[in-house]
């Protein structure tokens, strides 16, 4: 008994000795940066079963054309996304197709439901990542600062994707310059585009003989300001139907004519008259006109939830939710977020990039080119989320699904058009734009003019995008 | 004799594990983050050596380090509360009163819920027209500020949801403690005359005092390194006000991919965590006795 003991003893203490060694040998790759170690062992145990794959792949990198490359070799990469469930089935579907057209490709799909960012930054700092992965382009910035993604203007040129009939904007946040995003070469290809636009739930405007926004003029600030005054209900005190959402000002700001950064990136331009009178309004529709929710408000009950129960009457949002939005029980449409002027606004995306230090960038190209195609699109635009890179499609029934909901459709075309991405997509480090959030706290609460604040705070975020970005300073 | 020996390889061969265990996945990332703390390195790259730079820069060049450090310390106020109302708490449930089990079972249950869930509870407690504080507040005439927006504010929320989550595992400790004082001292005690307040500040606090020092020691290495409850709650704001330095550490490695410059601030924390926790040794020689 007592010896049975030992002996199980030794061999667990045994088995943990050697399970610590193995450990060891990666963890220590991975913490001396070697990350081109870690990547090739990650990369043999992927293609075991064919180990002359890495081999021929490895002068294919170089070539980058996949024209004169005898394919024949079965070849397998990885695929990393997030998305709830339906996109999950979507891509799965795609996947297999992709699979069918290309039979000598094998996709595994990992799909991170939650804290996608967090972990790709762990995966992406341990050297062996998956060889293609979602680029949200709030991030694009800061990975494509560090090398990790490969250019594909070479391989877009060889291929069939027509560049010039995807949206500008789409385009445009994911090229980068060695210092800033907006400019340079091509590292990712949009999976998907959604403009932000304004809805509104028809019933409550009908009940209240209130006419629709226009859905081929954005309404003016004064405009918003006198229909959303027509919208609120007050029961005494208390405000028990919101004319008007959250205000998303950065899209505000634009369609007051303001900017956030100078046109080199170098400056803070928020405090300018165009954009702190946008921003000034923003508050003052909460704070001086009640016809917004305050945050005290939106604590009890976030907007979207304020809106899907009839509490809201128009609400900024972005094509994602119009799935979700197409269960609701009431009629909704959609119209340009207002502006003082021309259409303007910002719209959001996700990019396809393909990892730098893959080793099978032919292959990953190909389920780019695939996903981020006519096909793929088709099957991701039929879901409702997003509306196609392409615009050629976008003014098909692919798209403009009529007899769904919403019944203007066509103002997220003419919103993709217009609207350019956001400002968090503007500089690799985003230390200037987290500091500009903790610092509007006394603005949304109307203690302090937006103009004073900003103004205020000018130095200070000068001073983080200097700190965060030096290679623009250089 | 060689059976003996026999028997201290095994022993060595047991405590090898965790040792082991303990070198490669403490000491080396530890010795591998001093390393780190002299350079830049965003984690996806090899680090470059930059001296002291890293430490020169959190000393001299960033007010936000020094307001996250004193939000810290700030937010450590709740371990002095937190620590009376759990032997508050620990006295009471020490009593023979019915449903004693009930009691203690549901004071320690915060301590074995979810951070996450708890986090979000408290959160809805602390909403500004709906919250359950704000409706108490209510009933004597108080309007209660919107907690968690406002700068004075959210802290004072924090702490006291920081009292709450601890509670329960030290009273379990102090209820440990009071049942191991010896009840001759008491009685002995009593033979002299001693009343009730007398009986606990002269028996009860000395005969505990070892918990209470194990408590404060614990208490502000994990007032120091807390941080999640943060994150869900007000996500460091508003205008960082509730930001604490590990929040702030984890943002700069994690989301402006400075390692080097975050592992410099692990040090600073750490020689600080180590400082205090001397000091405290140092001084509890004047006020825990050992039996």
């Amino acid at each position: 008994m007592n010896q049975w003991t030992k002996r199980a003893g030794a061999l667990a203490a045994l088995t943990v000795l050697i399970s610590g060694t193995a450990a060891c040998g990666s963890s220590s790759n991975n913490n001396g940066g070697n990350s081109n170690a870690a990547a090739n062992a990650g990369n043999t145990s992927a293609t075991t079963n064919d180990t002359s794959t890495s081999n021929s792949s490895n002068t294919t990198n170089n070539a980058n054309t996949s024209a004169n490359q005898p394919a024949a070799e079965p070849v397998k990469i990885r695929f990393a996304g997030w998305g709830d469930p339906s996109e999950k089935e979507v891509f799965t579907k795609l996947i297999k197709s992709f699979e069918e057209k290309n039979p000598n490709i094998k996709v595994e799909y990992l799909h991170i439901p939650d804290d996608y960012v967090g972990k790709m930054n762990t995966i992406l700092a341990g050297g062996d990542a998956p060889d293609v992965f979602y680029v949200p382009d709030g991030d694009f910035g800061r990975w494509v600062s560090q090398d990790l993604l490969q250019p594909i203007d070479e391989y877009l040129s060889t291929s069939n994707i027509d560049t010039s009939d995807m949206w500008e904007s789409s385009l445009l946040r994911y090229r980068y310059d060695g210092a800033v995003t907006g400019k340079g070469n091509l590292y990712a290809l949009p999976k998907d585009i959604g403009p932000t636009v304004l809805y509104y739930n028809k019933d409550i405007f009908t009940k209240m003989g209130v006419p629709f926004p226009s859905a081929e003029n954005p309404m003016t600030f004064d405009q918003l300001l006198e229909t959303a005054q027509k919208l609120t209900v007050k029961n005494g005190d208390k405000v028990t139907q919101y004319g008007m959402g959250p205000i998303w000002w950065e899209g505000f700001v634009l369609g007051n004519g303001g900017q956030f950064l100078s046109e080199d990136k170098k400056e803070f331009l928020l405090n300018s008259k165009e954009a702190s009178d946008a921003l000034q309004f923003a508050v003052d529709l909460a704070h001086k006109y009640n016809v917004v929710p305050d945050s005290r408000a939106l604590k009890a009950m976030n907007d979207g939830q304020m809106f899907e129960t009839g509490k809201l009457a128009m609400m900024i949002q972005g094509r994602w939710m119009v799935p979700t939005y197409r269960k609701l029980k009431f009629d909704w449409d959609v119209a340009p977020l207002p502006t003082n002027g021309k259409w303007a606004g910002w719209s959001g995306s996700v990019g396809l990039g393909i990892y730098s230090k893959s080793k099978q960038k032919d292959a990953a190209y190909k389920l780019v080119e695939y996903l981020g195609g006519p096909e793929g699109q088709k099957e991701q635009s039929l879901m409702g989320f997003a509306i196609p890179s392409f615009k050629s499609m976008a003014s098909t029934d692919v798209f403009l699904q009529p007899g769904q909901k919403p019944e203007h459709a066509e103002v997220f075309i003419k919103a993709a058009q217009n609207e350019i991405p956001g400002p968090w997509t503007n500089l690799p480090n985003a230390k200037w734009w987290d500091m500009l959030n903790q610092n509007l706290g006394p603005m949304w609460e109307a203690k302090k003019p937006a103009a004073d604040l900003l103004n205020e705070l000018k130095p200070k975020i000068d001073a983080a995008i200097k700190e965060g970005n030096p290679a623009i300073f250089k | 004799m060689s059976n003996k020996r026999k028997m201290y390889i095994w022993a060595y061969a047991f405590i090898s594990a965790p040792i082991l265990g303990f070198l490669l996945f403490a000491m080396i990332p530890i010795c591998f983050s001093v390393y780190v703390s002299f350079t830049k390195y965003s984690g996806y790259h090899a680090p470059e050596l930059t001296g002291a730079d890293n430490y020169v820069r959190l000393l001299a060049h960033d007010p936000l380090f020094w307001k996250t450090l004193k939000n810290t310390i700030y937010s450590a106020l709740s371990i002095p509360f937190g620590m009376m109302l759990s032997l508050a708490i620990a006295i009471a449930l020490n009593q023979k009163i019915v449903g004693i089990r009930l009691f203690r079972t549901a004071f320690f249950l915060p301590t074995i819920s979810s951070v996450v869930a708890m986090t979000l509870l408290w959160k809805w407690i602390f909403n500004a027209d709906y919250g359950l504080l704000n409706i108490f507040l209510g009933w004597f005439g108080i309007t209660g500020p919107a907690w968690l927006s406002s700068e004075a504010w959210a802290m004072p929320a924090m702490i006291l949801q920081g009292i709450w989550s601890g509670l329960g595992f030290n009273m379990v400790l102090y209820l440990a403690a009071l049942q191991g004082v010896p009840r001759s001292l008491y009685e002995a005690a009593e033979i002299d005359g001693a009343g009730g307040w007398q009986r606990f500040v002269k028996v009860t606090i000395p005969c505990i005092s070892p918990t209470t020092l194990y408590i404060l020691i614990t208490s502000i290495i994990g007032a120091m390194q807390d941080f999640p409850r943060f994150q869900i709650m007000t996500e460091g704001g508003p205008n960082y006000s509730t930001t604490t330095i590990v929040y702030y550490l984890f943002q700069n490695a994690f989301r402006y991919m400075e390692m080097g410059y975050a592992s410099a601030m692990a040090w600073m924390l750490g020689i600080l965590l180590m400082t205090i926790t001397l000091l405290n040794f140092w001084l509890s020689r004047r006020w825990v006795h050992y039996e």
